[in-house]
């Protein structure tokens, strides 16, 4: 089993999805600091995680995992929607370009279930409105 | 030849059904026990599963993690409707689940865990939302960031559905045919 080249399967579409913006906006990943230090500052959040690896009724490959991704998109808050819906517009692109995907001999075949939500939210102590989508994942690897 | 009305075995059919639901979701409420965070284990004994439109109740008890039984899934529970839910009842369960919004640079409170209390695992000093240590025994008093969603997306709810339906419809005897 391959986590890394799993994670590496959605991870690196979405850092150069939204590096790719005008302006460029930071996306955070596990195990790295939590947000900028500019408490306006827009940014993303993914977090991809495993459930169960190596589920036999799967598919007849046995090196595949499951898992969920979780992406929070962070803009500032007081000005409404737009903003925090294009950049989830970003991000859904990415997931629905990762299921256009044809399988190949080698790498990771990556397929996301439904995307639940997005739903928006804000609390009076966060300095940011937050939309938020989330997905299942199944991720084989080929080779 | 045995014969009998078919009504019976209908009921029978039924019957295996709600025990099929009843297993299966002690094996979903035990799984969201132990994969959830256990400050004081009041929020892993919340869990209910409750008819549409149904209201879950509170804690119902504190200090370890909750062992969910069938007796905490009456089978009267599955005869009003066709759907049910599995909710917890704590008032900061949104939050716990992390589907509330949170501010990603916000330091946790460490606390102090009573000695009396779960000792499930400590958070940092300094800790910030989804980092924990290990604790003694692999306790821990919060868990890993969105384990919720990787429960039901992860492929363990399906896991525990299956189980739990397998083995509620097990129990299936159709009676009255010889």
């Amino acid at each position: 089993m391959n986590y890394q080249a799993i994670r590496a399967a959605v991870e690196n579409p979405l850092l150069s999805a939204f590096s790719g913006l005008s302006p460029a906006v930071p996306v955070y990943f596990d195990n790295i600091t939590a947000a900028p230090p500019n408490t306006t500052t827009e940014y993303v959040r993914v977090n991809v995680t495993f459930g169960i690896t190596n589920e036999p009724t799967l598919t007849s490959s046995v090196d595949n995992a499951r898992g969920a991704i979780v992406i929070r998109i962070f803009t500032e808050k007081g000005r409404g929607p737009a903003r925090n819906q294009t950049l989830l517009t970003t991000a859904v692109n990415v997931l629905e370009t990762l299921n256009d995907t044809a399988k190949t001999t080698s790498g990771v075949f990556f397929r996301v279930g439904e995307i639940n939500g997005p739903t928006f939210s804000s609390t009076e102590a966060a300095p940011h409105f937050v939309g938020r989508i989330d997905t299942s994942y199944v991720a084989t690897v080929l080779s | 030849m045995a014969k009998r009305d078919i009504k019976f075995l209908v009921n029978d059919i039924k019957q295996a059904t709600v025990q099929a639901a009843q297993e299966a979701a002690v094996d979903i409420m035990n799984s969201l026990a132990e994969a959830g965070p256990v400050w004081t284990g009041r929020f892993s004994s919340a869990w209910y599963a409750v008819p549409e439109g149904g209201s879950p109740g509170g804690a119902r008890a504190e200090g370890k993690v909750y062992k969910y039984d069938r007796r905490n899934v009456p089978a009267t529970r599955f005869k009003t409707g066709t759907l049910y839910r599995i909710v917890n009842g704590m008032d900061y369960a949104a939050q716990a689940q992390d589907l509330d919004p949170f501010d990603p640079r916000k330091e946790l409170t460490t606390g102090t865990i009573r000695p009396d209390k779960l000792r499930r695992g400590q958070r940092p000093t300094n800790g910030l939302r989804g980092e924990l240590l290990d604790g003694v025994d692999s306790n821990r008093a919060t868990a890993p960031l969105d384990w919720y969603m990787t429960y039901i997306n992860g492929g363990a709810l399906n896991r525990d559905l299956g189980r739990g339906a397998k083995r509620g419809f097990g129990t299936f005897k159709p009676r009255g045919f010889g």
